[in-house]
């Protein structure tokens, strides 16, 4: 077989979620056939139920040392109340016209001032216990879960969108049997309708779309195992009694800040680059899960990772890496700030706009995922998880920004693509720019006990300062 | 020629200056994404909202930025539609 037919077949395989016969198969098995996005819709309310029930009496699961919380009392209270909640949002996003003024221009500002309220209230009476207390302690700690899934419901119902919804049609995005983080992948209501497969054709096709990212998952798990046992000698990795004595032995990036490890230069500099790849292929495994998930319900929505690590500037990347986060960070903190603010100034507008996003709403966001210090008002604690990642998102946002106005002024110019070798030299540079740069922001990313300023010593000793 | 028509002709305008270089405008149709397509990236859709608001006034700031409305040639049209309407 020659380079071309290895090339067709390689592109058979890979490609099989588009091969017509198998379409045509999948879309005639009775069971297909069955699961209508009607059946599909009643599976994912009620699994929508369980997965809510499951994640509330789980919530406190984690943070067993910070307060006695464990009867199914308080749980179920706090159930019925988010449930009662989550519709009360629901009859708000229905009925938009009919809120005050205030609220329908600032819906989600209004929705997140109800969270710092009930957090107020938690710090004013930190120490005095009692069923009431801790039934807002675990509906608190439910809330960074829920509150971009529910701010999604209130966005559909202020575009007008939620008019001729039925809460099913809500609740199974905001209590999700595919679970995933805080951020919530497929978004909304809006964006996962227009992606819904409407006949047995178009649903046998999302199917298989969803198997394919369901193999990737297993490909990039082993693929995981291997770098884990060959370059960093983890003992944790299934290969590591086959790999050890043939392993790099390189340091992970947190192993390197918390030990504040002596290397040499070029180790610590393979270790960055070591940790933006490890990370991006973990992102990308866990990303193909939720994502399969939901395709296997027939939505057939974006990968939430997209082969980052050959995107060619900074912006291009922070799209491709973690798609949902970047499209919620884009929704409620960018667009809103880029149709309001220095309309007159094109250069401004687009500068204020990325760091609405990629510095306020990023710390912001990150600021909500500490829930257990946030609802005890463990301000230091914040501050020692929190305080590196201000310089990570000023130079996330600086990075985008340049990157954005860069990419503006080279449109609007009439450029000639360089053709043959120099393309692709000039795509080699681009690619290990924006590995470069985020390899480097990456360092002030990585949760250590390190201080600012021990961090800021071991950075600048990376550039032989 | 109808408004419709004529505002098509211009959008069409429009996004040559803005497309990908390597991508035929002609191969799209006026219901297909405009990102998804490969037409345009994600950046340029504010170059979108910058043409709307310079061209037919379309005032963002009440009505908030919805990225469906930017989607297709077809949506675009629809929401230039509803703003000279109104």
């Amino acid at each position: 077989m020659n380079v071309i037919g290895l090339r067709a077949a390689y592109r058979t395989i890979s490609q099989f979620h588009e091969n017509r016969r198998l379409i045509a198969w999948l879309s005639a098995q009775p069971w297909v056939i069955w699961l209508s996005p009607e059946r599909r819709k009643s599976v994912l309310f009620y699994g929508a139920m369980i997965a809510g029930a499951v994640g509330v009496f789980s919530r406190n699961a984690k943070w067993r040392d910070y307060r006695a919380l464990a009867p199914w009392l308080e749980h179920g209270l706090a159930f019925v109340f988010l449930l009662g909640l989550i519709y009360a949002l629901y009859r708000a996003a229905i009925n938009f016209k009919d809120l005050p003024p205030n609220v329908r221009r600032r819906p989600q500002i209004c929705f997140h001032l109800l969270f710092w309220l009930l957090l107020g209230f938690l710090w004013f009476f930190p120490e005095r216990g009692g069923l009431s207390l801790a039934v807002l302690s675990v509906i608190a700690a439910s809330f960074p879960y829920l509150i971009w899934r529910a701010g999604y419901m209130l966005l559909s119902g202020q575009r007008g969108k939620a008019l001729n919804s039925q809460f099913r049609d809500h609740l199974f995005y905001i209590w999700p049997i595919w679970d995933g983080t805080n951020t919530p992948p497929g978004k909304g209501h809006d964006y996962l309708s227009r992606m819904v497969a409407q006949t047995p054709e178009s649903y046998a096709r999302t199917l298989l779309g969803g198997f394919k990212l369901l193999l990737l998952v297993a490909l990039w798990s082993v693929f995981l195992e291997l770098i884990g046992a060959l370059v960093y000698g983890d003992p944790k990795s299934s290969f590591n009694a086959l790999f050890r004595r043939y392993t790099l032995g390189i340091p992970r990036l947190k192993q390197i800040l918390s030990e504040q490890m002596a290397l040499p230069l070029v180790q610590v500099w393979l270790s960055l680059y070591l940790e933006l790849i490890w990370e991006t292929l973990s992102l990308a495994a866990k990303g193909h899960v939720w994502v399969g998930v939901i395709r296997l319900f027939g939505f057939n929505i974006f990968r939430n990772t997209y082969k980052p690590l050959l995107a060619q500037t900074i912006v291009e990347f922070w799209n491709r890496y973690y798609y949902y986060f970047k499209e919620l960070m884009m929704e409620f903190f960018f667009l809103p700030i880029y149709a309001r603010y220095f309309r007159n100034s094109p250069r401004l507008r687009v500068i204020s706009a990325v760091f609405a996003a990629a510095f306020v709403g990023n710390m912001y966001y990150h600021l909500l995922q500490h829930k257990e210090p946030l609802i005890f008002g463990e301000w230091s604690k914040l501050w020692r998880l929190l305080g590196a990642r201000l310089i990570y998102c000023g130079m996330l946002a600086s990075g985008i920004a340049v990157s954005m106005l860069r990419q503006q002024r080279q449109r609007s110019r009439a450029h000639v693509m360089p053709a043959g070798a120099s393309q692709r030299l000039r795509r080699l540079r681009g690619i290990a720019g924006v590995w470069t740069f985020f390899a480097v922001i990456n360092f002030w990313n990585v949760i250590s006990n390190l201080t600012i300023a021990e961090r800021a010593r071991l950075f600048f000793s990376l550039f032989g300062l | 020629m109808t408004d419709r028509d004529r505002h098509r002709l211009e959008l069409i305008e429009f996004l040559r200056t803005i497309q990908r270089p390597d991508y035929p405008l002609a191969a799209i149709d006026e219901e297909s994404g405009l990102v998804e397509s490969g037409l345009i990236d994600s950046l340029a859709l504010l170059q979108i909202v910058t043409y709307l608001e310079q061209t037919y006034r379309v005032d963002f700031n009440e009505r908030g930025i919805d990225p469906d409305d930017l989607r297709s040639v077809n949506s675009i049209l629809a929401l230039i539609a509803r703003e000279s309407a109104s």
